[in-house]
């Protein structure tokens, strides 16, 4: 219940919002502009995976050092923490770097984003990153539409960065409004409460103007007035810093588990910092003091000492938290687990039995047999049936034809988590273990290995055949549904019968075997009769051309997939151990015996 | 690794791989068996029925036997 009125309630709370205030409209609008770059961004890190950037990314961030340097340099050339850490996340997100590498570079930000107090305290510079966002998004437009995957890529990290500024642009200019309300000299407060008050404005400034460095402009300019004392605006500072996280929470947004992982270190790592800052901030003023005074600068030159403090309190966040690094993943990893996935698990599959050659077979047949009920639930969904009706129904051919339920479901997400990690799997173990495997089992093991392969297979056509077998099942031309209907039966059929014999505890292993080629050949009988019908019901304008193009394109994966089905059946119906069986497999008839004894 | 030894492996390993290769008569036996209880199986069948689509698909069937069981006679032979 709560679920379905969730959205229809955020959105009417949206567009009252946009009904009655212009500046929450362009809020909200930076907000969507800036997780649509986000996504824009993983996009377009992701066509470097297992490219220069990831070997690059890898090397430069295989070391906490490494990573810390790579975050202290992005950062200052960048000169925004909060950029550097929405590509952090984005990186994380595509699999470029490890949370470790990560929380590493966003440690290095933080002191990167230092040199950005020394710019403003230097020169009052602020770099205005909105002012690229417009070249960046035309040259990415223009580069994602290039054939090249890095081109592409490429393009869609620039446009990706391009729509981020361009969010923050109209994030900061949705909140200028906000801006004057800020009277600092009546809120000063004395002591601790104080020192937390202007801390928890400090970060709401830097959440409404977007940038720290905005807001140590805003502090400097205070302190100048005198509107603020020098210990609130040493607080202001730390929550600017702690301010800056919001960027990368707004990030994560977009980001799957790792991604909101970084944004949660992000986030400890500066209020941790804000807090030791504050509970020593006598003591840090005194360090700025013996600093400021050992490097020349002024008593009264707030605007360098503020530089000074922003450096010295990120340094020893840095300091007291790299040894934790570890201890801080482990804990994100804990506290934010992974939304468990239905991924299929291999069931049979153990290191353990890699010495025992017997126990390798069996165990491999058995994880092949489990691919293939995981397969079969697929195919069966994707020629739009119920596992049941294929293995129970009395009269298969009509139930096809009377049954008419679409199944609505995402055949490419059960193929990743149900068919792919199994295969994976499977694969994966008979690496590990051919090498243990006597010369005698080899061959079976190749077999089982081919069995997976055609499994996998079979998945793929029946994903190709179901679109033109959804649409024609309900077609209203009963000559086209009729012809895919028999497609349909041809896939159930082959199924039920490897279910028979496979469920059939007295079968007898060489006839199961050997029952495959007659199987095979009511395939090829079925192709010859197909092609005739095909003819006659077009030339009798019953079908369209384009009808009989797609029939035949869709025969030939109900082709491939029957005999995947029936070669993977043969493969998991022997046992190296059963001679008959073995014996079986010689008299196994190939494509073209069978194709004799079919039409003569 | 010592000569000996490469050539016990190596002994090992052909005698194996004929062992593996040579089909027992017996089991050829077993299976000549099974295929002929199978096409009069299914002879008997096609001897009872005159639907034409049943008889149709069981002329199919008995072809493929009958191939098998050539099959299997020529790989007795040899």
């Amino acid at each position: 219940m709560l679920k379905k009125t969730l959205l229809p309630t955020i959105l009417l709370i949206l567009g009252y919002g946009f009904w009655i205030s212009p500046n929450f409209k362009e809020i909200a609008a930076g907000v969507a502009i800036f997780l649509f770059g986000m996504l824009f961004l993983e996009d377009g890190f992701k066509a470097f995976t297992g490219g220069v950037l990831e070997k690059l990314l890898q090397k430069t961030t295989d070391k906490t050092w490494k990573s810390l340097l790579f975050g202290v340099v992005s950062t200052s050339i960048m000169q925004s923490s909060s950029l550097v850490s929405v590509i952090t996340i984005s990186f994380i997100s595509a699999g470029l770097v490890t949370l470790v590498a990560g929380i590493g570079i966003i440690f290095g930000a933080n002191i990167g984003t230092t040199t950005g107090a020394w710019l403003v305290a230097a020169f009052g510079l602020k770099v205005k990153i909105s002012a690229y966002a417009m070249p960046m998004l035309v040259f990415g437009i223009v580069l994602s539409f290039q054939k090249s995957k890095y081109l592409k890529g490429a393009g869609a990290v620039l446009a990706g960065l391009g729509f981020l500024f361009l969010g923050i642009h109209y994030m900061k200019e949705g909140f200028e409004t906000f801006k004057d309300s800020f009277d600092l000299a009546s809120l000063a407060v004395g002591g601790y409460p104080g020192l937390f008050l202007f801390a928890a404005i400090g970060a709401a400034a830097t959440v409404v103007m977007q940038s720290s460095h905005a807001t140590l402009v805003l502090i400097l300019t205070a302190l100048a007035a005198s509107q603020i004392t020098y210990e609130n605006g040493l607080a202001l500072a730390i929550g600017a810093n702690v301010g800056t996280t919001i960027t990368a929470i707004i990030g994560a947004l977009s980001a799957n588990i790792q991604g909101k992982r970084l944004a949660g270190a992000h986030l400890i790592f500066n209020v941790v910092t804000g807090v030791v800052a504050i509970a020593f901030i006598h003591q840090f003023v005194w360090a700025v003091d013996i600093v400021s005074e050992s490097v020349g600068i002024a008593d009264d030159n707030y605007t360098m000492k503020l530089a000074v403090f922003h450096t010295l309190f990120n340094l020893t966040g840095v300091l007291l938290m790299v040894p934790l690094i570890q201890r801080l993943a482990d804990f994100l990893v804990t506290s934010l687990p992974e939304k468990a996935q239905d991924l299929a698990q291999p069931l049979y599959l153990s290191e353990a039995a890699i010495e025992f050659p017997e126990t390798v077979l069996k165990s491999l047949k058995m994880e092949v047999w489990h691919l293939f009920d995981s397969a079969f639930e697929i195919m069966a969904h994707g020629i739009n049936l119920h596992r049941s009706q294929i293995l129970e129904s009395t009269d298969l051919e009509k139930t096809i034809a009377e049954d008419r339920e679409v199944h609505e479901f995402d055949l490419d997400e059960l193929y990743e988590s149900k068919v792919k990690v199994l295969y994976g799997a499977i694969v994966e173990f008979i690496s590990h273990s051919q090498a243990q495997m006597p010369s005698e089992f080899s061959e079976e093991m190749f077999r089982l290995r081919k069995a997976a392969g055609e499994i996998v297979e079979c998945v793929k056509h029946i994903k190709h055949l179901r679109k033109n077998a959804t649409t024609y099942m309900l077609s209203t031309n009963e000559h086209i549904r009729d012809e895919y209907n028999q497609l349909r039966y041809q896939i159930a059929m082959i199924l039920r019968e490897i279910y028979r014999l496979r469920e059939d505890v007295d079968f007898d292993h060489a006839m199961a075997l050997l029952e495959m080629d007659e199987l095979k050949a009511e395939i090829q009988s079925a192709h010859a009769d197909l092609d005739g019908r095909v003819t006659s019901v077009l030339r009798d304008n019953r079908i369209t051309p384009a009808m009989a193009t797609s029939l035949l394109n869709d025969f030939n994966y109900v082709d491939e997939t029957s005999r995947h089905l029936l070669d993977t059946a043969q493969a998991l119906l022997i046992s190296h151990s059963d001679l008959v069986a073995e014996a079986a497999l010689e008299v196994v008839l190939d494509e073209e015996e069978i194709e004799k004894a079919t039409v003569s | 690794m010592k000569f000996t030894r490469l050539a016990e492996k190596f002994e090992k390993l052909t005698g194996q791989h004929e062992q593996g290769s040579a089909i027992k008569p017996d089991k050829l036996d077993k299976l000549r068996q099974l295929l002929g209880d199978k096409k009069s199986r299914y002879q008997k069948k096609l001897d009872a029925t005159d639907d034409s689509g049943k008889r149709k698909k069981l002329e199919r069937r008995l072809r493929v036997v009958r191939a098998q069981l050539d099959k299997l006679e020529r790989l007795a032979r040899s």
